[in-house]
């Protein structure tokens, strides 16, 4: 009995463990960063938390900052970005950039011959698809808050979905189109299919967004709608087969008229307020006018290697300077082809025959055309004993003489701008288009760089024109356009230079401008006159003046698509124009390196698409792969 | 441990004790080399249970034995004795030390068998057989020891951490590792911060056995955290006698053995000077530095070592205490190591009542060298000098950015200012301790319950500090201080019983059933303090945890000791996945024929011949990370929070979410035969096997439409390794001044993926970035390399650029490659023998590796051209250069099958060689010496051919060590 009892208080000791030890098995995260859906969904406050996630995933990569805790797996963080793969599918896959380095995959982007199972192919999907999750739970979840700023939220939220669909419409073709939370696979949808729903949803919210300018900055309002509805109809031809150049019009009016307005401010005083929205306080200083949407960037706050970091870091090489910059340094990766800096050209001999009659006066030196030994650069007579001229010189010395004759020149002595017969050379610094001026009646001279478009921000010193090998650095003209410095010329927020503050606009006026032309040249039924007028006001930006202006004769197709070039570098949109042109994979128009051969050659069209990854296919049985992949 | 069980069975036995008329048989016993009493030996009366024990002086007395009666006595570790009572009833008996440990109790998960009624696959390795020479690390004593056992130390660094893999890799995802049971307290597999190796805690000279469970009939006690095999490590007991004492000291010398084939400052100016642009030229110095001699410094490690041994106040108890001080051979690199153990077996209550309480604890301190300069110094431009003395970071070179003044962003930092300017050190503190509880219950004397308490603790602070003199791009730079703080702990209770039977004098039966649970417990705190002065708080906190809850039950049966059967099932839930897929439950069988005592089996030269069957199936959730199937928000830090306005909101991301998570099931077939023959001469055994793991969680791609992210795990696959095993053991000499062992063992083993349905990239490679250059494919041997096959010119070389377009589409991109080779050995050997003449003895152990292949990173990475003056700066090129002559960084270059080597290598591990001096009163004295990585024979062009999963990237190098050491015994 006794040995009994002892049994059982041992049974009775080790069940009483037992029922304690199973309620352990219910355990929940305890790390203070950890949330449930109650936390985030418990009012307004705290939804906007899950709203800047949907913002911040086309902005930065995960959760730490500038890296940790990455959205997309598979990629290395910095890559995974949004404008960052923007900037490699839609600008390096074109004439608008090169890029040096060896990464997965990357090498085949210019080249055109990317696979099925492309790095960034597969991650830029990874990181739509994702987008269009996290906006489904959001949009799904926020529906039982009732607050009206929490229904701008959800409007806000179906603007990105809707702006998330575009990019997926228009870089893979058929994808899946799925509109609320499921873990059933996805069938695969047409892209008639997924233009009336980017179509519908649109038109829908441009009425439940906020008024245009009513909200903060960062968040889009009703403009942003329009102006998606106006890029979507702009491209309908290519994306369904019908065209909508009317509609294009219609909401490109919509925008242009909504208070928006091109930043005009030249808040560093360089002469030109382009500039200005490429700059570090882009936010603030003026350009944030024009911007209809845009990513924000932080150097202390929002940290990620792609975005603007990226743009700033990843364009400076060779002998450019880095604190010009804003940054520590550069990563000597990204440079441009000759047809972008080409379009830049400026027609010098039209600007020349606008000076005046051709004298004997004229330009000779090593830094002209015929070196020492003339014909020499004759210059144009601009009034009594005064000459000018629009010139292209290399770097190297020059002087003034009379009829290619040493027996009445001059040069300069102190370089002081004052003239001596017979003088020393005058050394021209760097090469360039001049304008240079020649005053007999007080011996005086000027010789200054001749500006003409100033969106060309384009770095020559130590790099040639001409690309013989893609990894070389010094292979291409590198792009200033974007810096880490702001309108007082100050380096951005972070100290040490690593991260960028700059904004990129994903949509902004000058784009809808250029829309407007381009549909109604196509037959939209839009306003020429206006046309010309929205155009001179991006080019009379952009030279300070009106030397740049065009008539209405000038605007053609081609024309619009080159100014949508010198506007819109580097800003994500060049594979898509090239598309409605035809020129992106025909032979029709080449670019160094286009189709991995230096000279360039067509490729096959089926790279108008990008492919679905190979790995979603190998998942989901109910999609097929784009043809050709 | 092992004693006591003698010795409460031979209570046991004595208890159905029979009485006839006869003498009282009275002796001593004696260990027949040193004529050292044993105490503890156990004698049986042949053919009976009558038997006894041997007191502390090694006397015993039998009453009433009859004249012709046999006594049998068994001591483990000695070879059995049997001795016929003829008129001498005074005997004096002497046990002689076998090689054999047939009646060893071998510990094998909730309670013990004896070595020879085993049915699964288990190793046993006692300290006797364990590797000599500098071992700091524990995995390190068995390392080419086991068939199928491959311990691979991650780099040479004093005390790093070791890959053990058990029969190929068993997971994709979660842990290859095996589970650690030290004195019965599984622990947790993560890692713990500031420690290089989870095992640093246990001072090696204080573990008594390492014992391998490696098939599933053997650890499938052990339930879901048995994947990929057991050890079970026992520390040593104290014993029932009077205190000896031990004391050991040894002192190691390290030295580099080899270098990294780079350019000469010669060979490199001279490349500079063809290749380079005038502005190229002009940046290289005049100076001739070899940078990997800079770096690397002849290192010494002390270790010292004190145990006693003995009985307190009637109890058996142990007491150690080591500390150990090893440098690295990369400058700066230091680990300090103090351990204490503590164990006690008491016995209560009539025997009734064992206690064993275990205690060990340690403190490191470690200083870790910055691994940056490793790789750096392969390719530091060797004309330049490590000094610059107009160098504004404290006078360490430094490539200038022309522009900003500071270092350029893009150079390497100086290795030298790596090492001397950065100041990474930690401190861990951890405590493991348990106590057991077997109480034999009073008046249920066949019936055992045992309670195991159990707690490791652990408890690391370290911090690195950044001198603001270190060569950076950061112009405001002013030092940094970034620290972190990591706690963790993991309880456990085991509660089982144990009943023990023998019917009929024939039918054995050993049933075990039980309970276990067990939590796992962590937080990360880490802290940067340049980040505080900047205005931002980088704290970044990072709790965990998660419960394990087990019932188990084994059944051991047989027959006479010939027939065996054991059949084991474990029922385990976690937390760590959904209620409803929680429960695993895990069986195993096996089955064993001890052949050779089959009466037709007598006159065979076998001494022991036992056929062993099993089959089970263990669970694996290890490395799995917690709470995946709830729905969870994750906020973002303060340097990913998104601006709207003029305010910064933090963020909240739903977290991908696999609500079906279930366990991944191992089943493995093993079939095996143990043989022992020529007076035990010669044994061994020989295990052929078969493991499937099935429902292989790994992390698979799924469609972000369906999810929040890319990559969930997900159970997907399945996988299977297929192996033999060989392994032999001969004394082909063994006479009483002279005697000669050796072991061989040599295992093969075939690892497949048989079903997959995505590709999953491995091995990241350093150019460029996300360039991989393996891959887990079905059909495919998992880390296969999946690589571009390279063209070569009819001379041999390979033609830069140019591959071979395996699809014929006229384009070379990722659809060309092609599977080739994989960094796993077809087949491992192990071969140590040991010699000993008089009080000299020698022992030298070796290792073999056949089919491992490398991808040499190193040469991939720094053997082209155009890195030697890229960026504004110059850096050296690997020697591959000259064979390559690649001029262009490509991702295809990179990846081709050039820089995929044959590793297949012959080590010389170890040779020692030791003299004992005997002296009065059993005190021992030993003097050895030893010489550590001896000898390696291969053609793989790098550094080392044994990097674990293949990439040899920076590695950091294996000394060549020597050591001096005595040991003293008193």
């Amino acid at each position: 009995m006794k040995q009994k009892i002892k049994y059982l208080i041992v049974i009775m000791l080790f069940s009483l463990g037992v029922i304690s030890c199973h309620e352990d098995l219910y355990q929940s995260p305890i790390d203070p960063d950890s949330f449930t859906e109650e936390d985030v969904f418990s009012n307004a406050t705290e939804a906007q938390g899950a709203l800047a996630k949907l913002y911040a995933s086309l902005a930065l990569t995960g959760q730490q900052g500038p890296a940790g805790q990455a959205d997309i797996a598979d990629i290395d963080e910095g890559f995974s970005q949004y404008s960052r793969m923007l900037f490699n599918l839609n600008e390096l896959t074109t004439d608008h950039a090169v890029v040096g380095w060896g990464d997965a995959g990357l090498p085949d982007l210019h080249g055109l011959y990317w696979s099925g199972s492309n790095d960034f192919t597969e991650a830029m999907y990874y990181r739509l698809a994702q987008e269009v999750s996290f906006c489904n739970s959001f949009i799904d979840n926020a529906a039982i808050l009732t607050d009206t700023e929490v229904a701008s939220y959800i409007a806000e939220a179906r603007f990105l979905r809707a702006f998330t669909y575009f990019n997926l419409m228009d870089l893979y073709g058929n994808v899946p189109l799925v509109t609320s939370v499921t873990t059933e696979l996805p069938s695969q949808a047409t892209r008639t299919e997924l233009f009336n729903f980017i179509e519908s949803e649109l038109l829908e919210i441009q009425d439940l967004l906020k008024p245009s300018g009513a909200n903060e900055y960062g968040r889009v309002d009703k403009v942003a709608a329009w102006a998606l509805l106006s890029k979507l109809y702009l491209n309908a031809e290519v994306l369904i087969g019908t065209p909508k150049y009317a509609e294009a019009v219609t909401f490109s009016n919509n925008v242009m008229s909504s208070g928006y307005t091109i930043n005009n401010i030249d808040a560093n005083g360089n002469g030109s307020a382009y500039d200005e929205l490429f700059l570090a306080d882009n936010d603030r200083n003026g350009a944030q006018s024009e911007f209809i949407f845009a990513l924000n960037f932080d150097g202390m706050r929002s940290q990620t290697y792609g975005g603007s970091t990226f743009l700033v870091h990843a364009s400076i090489g060779g002998s450019m300077n880095a604190t010009d910059f804003g940054v520590n340094g550069g990563w000597g990766g990204l440079r441009t082809t000759k047809n972008l800096v080409n379009k830049f050209n400026v027609d010098v001999t039209a600007l020349n025959n606008n000076l005046g009659i051709l004298s004997k006066w004229g330009l000779v030196g090593d830094a002209t055309a015929n070196s020492w030994n003339g014909p020499d650069m004759e210059m144009h007579e601009t009034g009594s004993n005064t000459f000018a001229l629009y010139a292209d010189l290399t770097s190297g010395e020059m002087k003034f003489r009379f009829d290619e004759d040493w027996g009445n020149n001059y040069g300069d002595d102190n370089t002081d701008g004052s003239l001596e017969a017979g003088g020393s050379n005058i050394p021209v610094s760097a090469p360039g288009t001049y304008y240079i001026t020649l005053n007999l009646n007080n011996a005086t001279y000027t010789i200054t760089p001749f500006v003409g478009d100033s969106r060309g921000m384009f770095h020559k010193d130590g790099q040639t024109l001409e690309i013989e090998e893609i990894p070389s650095f010094e292979n291409g003209y590198a792009v200033a356009k974007f810096k880490n410095i702001d309108s007082n010329g100050n380096q951005g927020s972070d100290a040490a230079g690593d991260f960028v503050d700059t904004d990129i606009p994903l949509i902004r006026l000058a784009e809808i401008y250029l829309n407007y032309a381009e549909a109604t040249l196509r037959g939209g039924g839009g306003d020429l006159g206006l046309a010309v007028t929205k155009i001179n006001e991006l080019r009379e930006r952009a030279y300070g003046n009106s030397n740049g202006n065009i008539s209405s004769g000038d605007l053609t197709l081609e024309f619009v698509l080159d100014e949508r070039s010198r506007e819109l570098y580097w800003e994500g949109q060049r594979r898509t124009d090239l598309i409605r042109y035809n020129y992106f994979t025909s032979e029709t128009y080449l670019w160094p390196f286009k189709g991995d051969s230096k000279n360039g050659v067509g490729v096959d069209a089926f790279r108008n698409l990008f492919p679905l990854p190979n790995n979603i296919i190998t998942t989901n049985p109910n999609l097929i792969q784009n043809p050709g992949y | 441990m092992k004693k006591i069980k003698l010795f409460l069975i031979g209570i046991l036995l004595s208890a159905s004790f029979a009485t006839f008329a006869q003498q009282t048989v009275k002796g001593v016993v004696k260990e027949k080399s040193s004529g050292t009493p044993l105490p503890g030996v156990s004698i049986v009366v042949k053919g009976t249970t009558i038997g006894t024990q041997t007191d502390f002086d090694g006397n015993f007395s039998i009453e009433k034995i009859n004249t012709g009666a046999v006594l049998i006595f068994q001591y483990l570790g000695f070879a059995e004795k049997e001795v016929t009572i003829t008129s001498n009833f005074n005997l004096s008996v002497m046990l002689d030390q076998s090689t054999e440990q047939l009646n060893e109790i071998v510990v094998v998960g909730y309670g013990s068998v004896r070595k020879e009624d085993l049915t699964g696959t288990t190793d046993l390795l006692t300290s006797k057989n364990f590797n000599k020479g500098p071992i700091v690390s524990a995995q390190s004593l068995i390392s080419g020891r086991i068939a199928g056992v491959n311990v691979i130390a991650g780099s040479g660094a004093p005390g790093e951490g070791q890959t053990i893999s058990i029969r190929g890799t068993g997971s994709l995802s979660l842990t290859n590792q095996p589970l650690y049971v030290i004195d019965g307290i599984p622990l947790d597999n993560g890692g713990v911060g500031g420690s290089r190796n989870p095992l640093n805690f246990i001072n090696p000279n204080d573990i008594e056995t390492f014992v391998v469970l490696k098939d599933a009939s053997s650890t499938a006690i052990y339930g879901s955290r048995a994947a990929n095999g057991v050890i079970l490590i026992n520390t040593k007991k104290g014993k029932n006698k009077e205190f000896k004492y031990n004391f050991s000291s040894q002192t190691t010398f390290y030295s580099i053995r080899d270098k990294v084939d780079v350019l000469s400052a010669d060979q490199f100016t001279s490349l500079v000077n063809t290749i380079g642009s005038p502005s190229q030229i002009a940046l290289l110095g005049a100076s001739n530095t070899n940078w990997q001699d800079e770096i690397y410094t002849s290192a010494i490690g002390k270790d010292n070592n004190f145990s006693a041994l003995g009985s307190l106040y009637g109890m058996p108890m142990r007491a150690s205490f080591g500390y150990s001080e090893h440098d690295g051979i990369l400058k700066g690199d230091n680990l300090q190591r103090t351990t204490g153990s503590i164990n006690i077996s008491p016995t209560l209550l009539d025997d009734h009542l064992k206690i064993d309480l275990n205690v060990k604890g340690m403190y490191t301190e470690n200083t870790f060298a910055d691994r940056g300069a490793i790789g750096g110094a392969i390719s530091f431009d060797p004309t330049q000098a490590v000094k610059d003395s107009n160098s504004q970071y404290g006078g360490y070179f430094a490539w200038l950015d022309a522009g900003t003044g500071n270092q350029n962003n893009l150079a390497p930092t100086n290795p030298l200012a790596l090492l001397d300017l950065i100041d990474d050190t930690a401190e861990v503190r951890r405590f493991v301790g348990n106590a057991k509880f077997d109480y034999k219950i009073h008046g249920l004397e066949d019936l055992t319950a045992t309670v195991n308490l159990g707690y490791d603790t652990s408890n690391s602070h370290g911090r690195r500090v950044t001198s603001a003199l270190i060569p950076t791009s950061d112009a405001t730079f002013n030092g940094s201080k970034t620290s972190f703080i990591q706690n963790s702990d993991n309880k456990v209770f085991d509660a089982y019983l144990t009943y023990n039977k023998t019917f009929n004098q024939a039918h054995n039966l050993t049933a075990t059933a039980g309970h276990a649970y067990q939590s796992f417990e962590y937080d990360n705190y880490n802290y940067d303090s340049e980040a505080k002065e900047d205005g931002n708080t980088y704290e970044f906190i990072d709790k965990s945890k998660n419960v394990l809850l087990s019932y188990f039950g084994r059944a051991n049966y047989d027959y006479n000791g010939k027939y065996y059967l054991t059949a084991t099932v474990r029922a385990d839930a976690s937390s760590k996945l959904n209620p409803n897929d929680r429960w695993g439950i895990f069986p195993s069988f096996a089955a064993a024929w001890s052949i050779h005592k089959e009466s037709f089996m007598q006159d065979s030269f076998f001494n022991e011949l036992k056929l062993r069957v099993g089959y089970g199936e263990v669970g694996n959730i290890n490395g799995l990370g917690d709470y995946q199937f709830l729905t969870r928000y994750q906020g973002s830090t303060d340097t990913a929070n998104y601006q709207f306005g003029n305010a910064f909101y933090q963020t909240f991301r739903p977290e991908p979410i696999n609500k079906d998570l279930r366990w991944e099931v191992g089943k493995t077939f093993n079939i095996g035969v143990d043989f022992s023959l020529l007076d035990r001469r010669i044994s061994g055994y020989i295990n052929a096997y078969v493991k499937q793991t099935n429902d292989l969680i790994a992390s698979a791609i799924v469609d972000p439409f369906t999810n929040f992210g890319n990559r969930i795990n997900a159970n997907i696959g399945n996988m299977e390794n297929r192996g033999i095993e060989f392994n032999i053991n001969a004394s082909p000499i063994k006479t009483e001044n002279f005697e000669w062992s050796l072991n061989y063992n040599v295992s093969l083993n075939d690892n497949k993926i048989t079903a997959l349905s995505t590709d999953q990239p491995q091995g990241g490679i350093s150019t460029g970035v996300g360039n991989n250059v393996q891959v887990h494919r079905e059909g495919e041997t998992a880390n296969s390399f999946f690589v571009f096959q390279q063209v070569y010119d009819v001379s041999g070389a390979p033609i830069e650029g140019v591959f071979v377009d395996r699809n014929s589409d006229n384009i070379i991109n990722e659809e060309d490659k092609y599977i080739n080779e994989d960094p796993f050995a077809d087949i491992l050997m192990g071969l140590n023998t040991n010699v000993s003449y008089k009080n000299w003895d020698l022992s030298v152990q070796s290792r073999a590796s056949f089919g491992n292949y490398m991808y040499n990173d190193v040469a991939a990475n720094k053997g082209i051209q155009v890195n030697a003056t890229n960026n504004n700066i110059l850096s050296n090129l690997h020697a591959d250069y000259y064979t390559s002559g690649f001029t262009v960084i490509s991702d295809k270059t990179a990846l081709s099958d050039h820089f995929v080597q044959d590793a297949s290598f012959f080590k010389i591990d170890n040779i020692s060689l030791g003299y004992t001096f005997n002296s009065a009163n059993n005190q021992t004295f030993k003097l050895y010496g030893s010489m550590q990585n001896v000898l390696i024979i291969t053609d793989y062009d790098g550094l080392d051919p044994e990097i674990n999963l293949g990439i040899d990237n920076n590695f950091y190098p294996r000394p060549r060590s020597f050591v001096l050491g005595i040991n003293i015994n008193f």
